[in-house]
C-alpha cells in the first residue's frame, strides 16, 4: 500500500468512495467543501450517484430517500448545515435508517466562522434532532483515523441500522497527512431486507417514522431505546496513552487530543506522571474505560475547543472522586500545548500531594 | 546574504501559519484581510527586506502557494 499525501476532507471521501457508497447528496460550506468537490468528481467517474441539492434540508432528505432503498448513502457538511439537517436527521432515526454524515465543526454559534471547532459536541451525541435517540458519534483525530473509521462507518450503519456521525473539525479537514487508503469495496449487491426495492413477487414494505397511536410509538421506541442500550455497551472505542502509573489525566478528543498528547509527553518530561484519554465514540462515550482508570487518578483535565461540552461526560463518570478542571478555547481558537501545561500544573498544585515522580 | 521574495498566491492560502513559524528569517506575517476562501492569508513583510529566498516556506507549505525567487549572485545585471 502507498502512503499517499492527503487533504482531510478529500480523504474522508475517497474512503467513503472506497467503502462503497454509491451515492452522495450534499451542499457546499467551509471548512468541509472539498469533500463535496472531490465526491462531484469522483463519483460520476465511476457510476455512481453524486448530487448537489439545493439546500442541506433537501440533501438529507435525499439520503433518506436513497437509504430506504438500501443505498450506501452520506452527505457531509459543517456546522451550520448540520442544524438545517436535523430534521431529516431525526426522520432516519425514527425510519431507523441507515445512513453515514460527515461534520466538520466550524466556530459557532451561528454563521460564526470558517476556523475548527468542536462546538457541536452536544449538538451531535445529545440526539442530533428531536425526540428521542443518538446517533453513533465517531472522531477521528488524525487524516489516517478519519479514513479508517469512514471505511468502518457504512458496516456499522447497516448493521445497526442507525445514523453514523463522523465528527472532525476545521483543521482535520483542511490538513494534509500522509494516508494508507484502504482497498476499493466491491458495491453491495444483495439489498437489506428491509429496504423498499419494489414489491415484485412479495408483500408491500413500509418505511416510515408516523405512528398515531400512542402505545405503538411507545413500542417503537422502547425497541430504538433497547438497540442503543446495547450499542451503549458494546460500541465504546477509545485510546490511551501514558495511563498506567498515571497521577493525573487529560481528556480530549479529535485534534485536541493531538496537541494534548504533546502537553503529556512535556509534562512526563517535568516529572509528572500524567496520561491521555482520548474518546473515540462521543456517543457511545466510552465511560467504562474512563470509569476504570479513575481509582488511580489525583485529578482530571479536560480540553475542548468549546465552552465545555465532553466535560459534562467525563464529570458524570468521575462523580466528583476527584477535581476535573476544564480548559476551553473557542470560536476556531486553538489551544497550545504550554497553556495546556500550565493547566495541568495548576491542577497538580490544587490537588495538594506531592505528585513528581 | 542572497535577496530573495516571494510571490504568495493568497487565494489558495487557508491561514494555517506553518510557513510563519518555519521562516529563518521571520519575515512571514499573517495578512489583516480575507481571501475568497475565508481565510487570512501569509503576506511576505516587505519593509523587513530580509527574505533570502532560502524557500523553507515552500517546503512546509501543503498548499503550494509560494513561488520563491533568488537573487543569483554569477550573473546580476
Amino acid at each position: 500500500m502507498a502512503r499517499e499525501l492527503w487533504k482531510g476532507n478529500e480523504a474522508l471521501a475517497e474512503a467513503a468512495v472506497r467503502a462503497g457508497a454509491e451515492a452522495f447528496f450534499g451542499y457546499p460550506i467551509t471548512p468541509q467543501t472539498e469533500l463535496l468537490e472531490y465526491m462531484a468528481r469522483r463519483m460520476p467517474e465511476l457510476g455512481r450517484t453524486f448530487l448537489q441539492a439545493e439546500s442541506e434540508i433537501a440533501a438529507i432528505h435525499m439520503v433518506y430517500g436513497a437509504a430506504c432503498a438500501g443505498v450506501r448513502a452520506l452527505s457531509s457538511s459543517s456546522s451550520p448545515g448540520i442544524s438545517l439537517m436535523q430534521e431529516g436527521l431525526s426522520y432516519l432515526a425514527g425510519s431507523e435508517v441507515p445512513c453515514v454524515l460527515v461534520d466538520i465543526m466550524r466556530g459557532g454559534p451561528g454563521l460564526g466562522n470558517i476556523q475548527p471547532s468542536q462546538s457541536d459536541y452536544f449538538q451531535l451525541t445529545r440526539s442530533a434532532g428531536h425526540g428521542d435517540f443518538h446517533p453513533l458519534v465517531l472522531a477521528p483525530s488524525t487524516v489516517q483515523e478519519a479514513v479508517d473509521l469512514m471505511y468502518a462507518s457504512f458496516d456499522l450503519a447497516f448493521g445497526w441500522r442507525t445514523l453514523v456521525i463522523l465528527a472532525g473539525d476545521g483543521t482535520l479537514g483542511q490538513m494534509m497527512e500522509p494516508v494508507e487508503m484502504p482497498p476499493m469495496r466491491a458495491l453491495a449487491v444483495e439489498r437489506p431486507d428491509w429496504a423498499l426495492t419494489g414489491a415484485a413477487g412479495r408483500s408491500p414494505r413500509v418505511i416510515s417514522s408516523l405512528y398515531l397511536d400512542a402505545a405503538e410509538l411507545e413500542q417503537s421506541n422502547l425497541r430504538l431505546q433497547a438497540k442503543l442500550q446495547q450499542m451503549a455497551a458494546t460500541q465504546q472505542r477509545w485510546e490511551s496513552f501514558c495511563v498506567e502509573d498515571a497521577d493525573y489525566l487529560v481528556v480530549a478528543f479529535g485534534t485536541v487530543a493531538r496537541i494534548a498528547q504533546s502537553a503529556v509527553r512535556a509534562a512526563r518530561r517535568a516529572g509528572i506522571r500524567v496520561g491521555l484519554f482520548r474518546p473515540v465514540t462521543l456517543w457511545p462515550y466510552p465511560r467504562q474505560p474512563l470509569d476504570a482508570i479513575c481509582p488511580q487518578l489525583r485529578g482530571v483535565l479536560v480540553v475542548e475547543m468549546n465552552g465545555g461540552q465532553m466535560v459534562e461526560d467525563v464529570r458524570c463518570v468521575v462523580r466528583e472522586r476527584v477535581p476535573v478542571r476544564f480548559l476551553g478555547h473557542l470560536g476556531g481558537v486553538i489551544p497550545m500545548p504550554d497553556e495546556i501545561e500550565a493547566e495541568l500544573a495548576q491542577l497538580v498544585s490544587l490537588s495538594g500531594r506531592a505528585a513528581f515522580s | 546574504m542572497a535577496q530573495g521574495t516571494l510571490l504568495i498566491q493568497t487565494d489558495r492560502c487557508k491561514g494555517c501559519g506553518l510557513c510563519i513559524r518555519a521562516c529563518p528569517q521571520q519575515v512571514l506575517v499573517a495578512g489583516q484581510h480575507f481571501n475568497a476562501l475565508g481565510y487570512q492569508p501569509v503576506q511576505l513583510d516587505e519593509a523587513l527586506r530580509r527574505c533570502t529566498g532560502c524557500g523553507v516556506c515552500a517546503w512546509v507549505c501543503p498548499d503550494l502557494v509560494f513561488t520563491v525567487y533568488r537573487e543569483s549572485a554569477g550573473r546580476a545585471g
